[in-house]
């Protein structure tokens, strides 16, 4: 229940038992390797950047074959997809696929290739739609676009950007060109934006016509083909065609390899686990025939792991504690019920090895916490029977995401507690459909009291967990410092402030003013109030005079003041925890204006179905809005609050040479 | 007509709460939304996690909501229907006044912290439980003027003027 302890461990063995001491390392998964900068004479270090990139090709490819049969062979998913974890698989499967490996690699290069083929002739067939559209107004042209006439003759071929008639064309050509006696003109084709057309003339009038087309807005085609227009569609027409024909080929191809996709799954994994070998590899110091390894593994996995390579292998294995100036890595080991909120902890930072796994301590407080904010028995539930449903329906879920969604049932039985303690069950609906819809108004009495017809009371009690809770992160302090036997910090650091915090908070509550302000029903009596008060006195002169390590006593007084300021630390933190009143509320009372508003619609049929409409999407939305909300200001009550007091974090995780697949398990084999 | 003059001021109130509130929200969770947006196209497997940070400014906006529905429910505008003093009206618009000005600036600048650690976790998405807590620090002082709003809409209800 708290930090594992990590061993180095050093193992030397032959050379030729490489391959398979380091397969059995990768599956347990329990050390993390360090590099060993040794560099001698007799050991070196081999280069394996080429060999492990030669892998990592080799995995992207088969991921890039898998996204190729995704695109054209789509999986169906299921919504809860992401719970169930990867497949384990038998090291029979494995070794079956092992051995088909070269077979899956070049179906994944063909894949590949086939999508690759698919891309390119899918440009080829814009390309040559382009082509026959341009094409298209001179399909009834039945010579070469390039025609330029006959030995006596001079033809135009060319286009108007306007829509003319043949009899326009002719007025126009004889208004602006009358010495021109024999023209023919063909209208080609004719539409809005342009006119195509092919004017012949004798040789001599040529350039008298050409003027008059010219000055008429005449254009030559911009890429005139060689063969007839005609022919020259039914040659594109063709291309398109076989282009569309090797695109199908080639997605049916694609189709018909769908089954690989399991075996391509494997394939990019088992190329990464090799590619992860490769860089193990880098980290080893090796000998003409042996090689040494270094690395840590946490205590209680240490005497297994060295069983099972003795029995094995012909090896040396050396086990030691690491130096106190080592920078070991970190991993936490809890009970069913702390587990769950060491993804919290985690994303703050793992405890340094002067510190303890505060999480146990941390798990109490955060479902505790975390219900105060949400309180709400529906949503609750809610939360309960989602997350149980998960857990239960998923045993193969990825541990991180288990730890997550386990965390959440926590908090889900916490916030019904709460719930229950405040009367809130999806806002007030008992109270609106009793009243809506059977006539007379029902309420569930609170086990405790509203919290909206006492907000004070719900206050005084929110600030009061937090007091709990801060003095709870002092304790921790206070059990390190004995731990580490620095008793004058434990006295000057965490007893004085006790002194003056808790003396304070007594003394102020015997005051006649605290206690109306905050309607208590009770007041301290002024003579345990002032005694309290001459506590919180002595505590804050032992802070000022403990707290400075400057030589200079002056110094070391404004040092001790400095310290004192902290006091107002204590205060805005404590009031810091009056977001628990907020936020307590806010769901309860959010809740109540979406019960409010369904219920406009009275008792009606149409009423009903008003009704039932606005709660589901109302609720859905409170239920998301509030979970976000009670989730991330509960991680700051931790982060700021509660770590504040005792925690700094900032170990480096462990994290073990182990297989880092993607999809699939390897089990150890048996 | 004075005598009337109360209930305007207290729905005064309760209007901005929900206004200024509700549109701080509106540019937190719209600059925050475009940051996501650019992020989720690079990499959609981030989507959950700029959702969650885009959406964090988002909860003035209830809190203002919130204030206003008490309010309104308190002078009667919602429910029963009750007599409210000039000087009662007034000091229910400026028990709206916290939640009012502080939702609508927190807001804005929770967005702005939103839209930094969307890029934070853009980079280096293994910090999201840090990127978190940047926006959520912003929120505090809304949830405080939340606090003081609360009770003071609670306590004015007790006043007899």
């Amino acid at each position: 229940m708290a930090v594992l302890q990590m061993q180095r461990i050093s193992i030397c063995a032959l050379k030729k038992d490489r391959k398979q001491i380091l397969e059995l390392l990768q599956r347990r998964g329990a050390v993390e390797l360090t590099d060993l900068p040794l560099q001698d004479q007799v050991f070196g270090k081999p280069d394996t950047q080429e060999q492990k990139s030669l892998f990592e090709k080799a995995a992207s490819t088969a991921s890039q074959a898998v996204e190729v049969l995704n695109e054209y062979v789509p999986e169906k998913s299921s919504m809860f997809a992401m719970f169930e974890g990867r497949r384990a698989i038998s090291a029979k499967e494995y070794d079956a696929l092992c051995g088909k490996r070269d077979e899956i690699s070049e179906t994944a290069s063909h894949l590949v290739s086939l999508s690759k083929k698919i891309a390119e002739n899918r440009a080829e067939l814009v390309k040559l739609q382009t082509q026959l559209d341009q094409l298209a107004p001179w399909a009834g042209l039945d010579v070469s676009m390039r025609f330029t006439g006959t030995r006596t003759t001079a033809a135009f071929i060319g286009s108007f950007a306007e829509p003319l008639t043949l009899e326009e064309l002719y007025r126009r050509v004889a208004e602006l060109a009358p010495e021109v006696q024999a023209v023919n003109i063909d209208l080609i084709s004719q539409s809005n934006e342009q006119t195509c057309i092919m004017a012949v003339v004798p040789r001599g009038d040529a350039p008298a016509l050409e003027e008059a087309l010219r000055s008429m807005g005449f254009m030559r085609p911009p890429s005139p083909s060689k063969l007839p227009p005609s022919e020259q569609i039914g040659i594109l027409s063709q291309q398109a065609k076989e282009a569309e024909v090797a695109v199908q080929s080639a997605q049916a191809e694609i189709i018909s390899q769908a089954k690989a996709r399991e075996s391509l799954l494997f394939l990019s994994d088992y190329y990464t686990m090799r590619a992860e070998r490769y860089q193990a590899i880098g980290c080893l110091s090796q000998s003409r025939s042996t090689f040494l390894l270094t690395g840590y593994i946490p205590k209680p996995d240490a005497a297994a792991l060295e069983a099972a390579l003795t029995s094995r292998f012909d090896l040396a294995v050396e086990l030691e504690d690491p130096g106190e100036e080592e920078e070991v890595p970190c991993a936490l080991r809890n009970n069913g019920f702390a587990e769950p909120v060491e993804g919290v902890l985690e994303s703050y930072g793992l405890p340094l090895r002067s510190e303890i796994d505060p999480t146990p301590i941390m798990a109490c407080f955060y479902y505790f916490l975390f219900g105060l904010m949400f309180s709400d028995f529906g949503y609750g539930a809610l939360l309960c029977i989602g997350t149980g449903l998960v857990l239960l329906k998923f045993k193969n879920i990825e541990p991180g995401l288990r730890k997550m969604v386990k965390m959440f049932f926590f908090c889900g039985i916490s916030t019904a507690a709460w719930g229950i303690v405040f009367s809130s069950y999806f806002g007030d609906v008992v109270n609106v459909v009793s009243r809506t819809f059977l006539g007379h108004e029902v309420s569930i009495p609170p086990l405790w009291f509203l919290p909206l017809n006492d907000p004070m009371k719900l206050l005084v009690f929110s600030m009061a967990v937090g007091v709990v809770h801060l003095f709870t992160g002092l304790g921790i302090q206070l059990y390190l410092h004995i731990k580490h036997r620095d008793y004058k910090s434990a006295l000057c650091k965490v007893i004085f402030w006790y002194m003056l915090v808790g003396g304070l908070i007594v003394f102020g509550l015997s005051t006649d003013m605290l206690v109306s302000v905050l309607q208590l029903p009770f007041a301290v009596p002024a003579g345990i109030g002032s005694v309290f008060g001459w506590v919180a006195a002595a505590g804050a002169v032992g802070i000022v005079f403990t707290n400075g390590d400057s030589a200079n006593p002056a110094v070391r007084f404004a040092q001790g003041l400095y310290e004192l300021y902290n006091v107002t630390g204590y205060l805005s933190d404590i009031l810091s925890y009056s977001r628990l009143l907020a936020l307590g509320l806010a769901t309860g009372v959010v809740g109540s204006v979406i019960n409010q508003m369904g219920s406009m619609g009275g008792k009606t049929v149409p009423g009903v179905i008003l009704f039932v409409l606005v709660f589901l999407v109302g609720h859905i939305l409170n239920f998301g809005i509030e979970l976000l909300g009670a989730y991330v200001h509960c991680n700051r009550l931790q982060f700021v609050e509660f770590f504040g007091k005792f925690y700094e974090g900032g170990s480096r995780p462990f994290s073990p040479f182990a297989a880092h697949t993607k999809y699939f398990k390897f089990k150890e084999e048996n | 007509m004075m005598a009337n003059m109360g209930i305007a001021f207290a729905i005064l109130g309760a209007a901005l709460a929900a206004c200024l509130a509700g549109a701080g929200s509106a540019i937190g969770v719209g600059i925050a939304g475009q940051a996501a947006a650019g992020v989720t196209t690079e990499d959609p497997a981030k989507f959950s996690k700029v959702l969650i940070l885009q959406l964090l400014p988002g909860t003035q906006g209830i809190y203002g909501l919130l204030i206003a529905f008490l309010c309104l429910s308190n002078v009667g505008v919602i429910g029963t229907p009750v007599e409210i003093s000039l000087a009662k009206g007034v000091m229910y618009f400026f028990a709206c006044l916290p939640m009012a000005i502080a939702g609508l600036m927190s807001a804005i600048y929770q967005g702005k912290a939103s839209v930094s650690c969307i890029s934070m976790v853009a980079k280096r998405p293994d910090q999201f439980g840090k990127a978190m807590i940047f926006p959520a620090m912003v929120e505090t002082y809304a949830i405080l003027a939340l606090l003081i709003s609360l009770l003071a809409i609670s306590g004015v209800g007790a006043i007899n003027i």
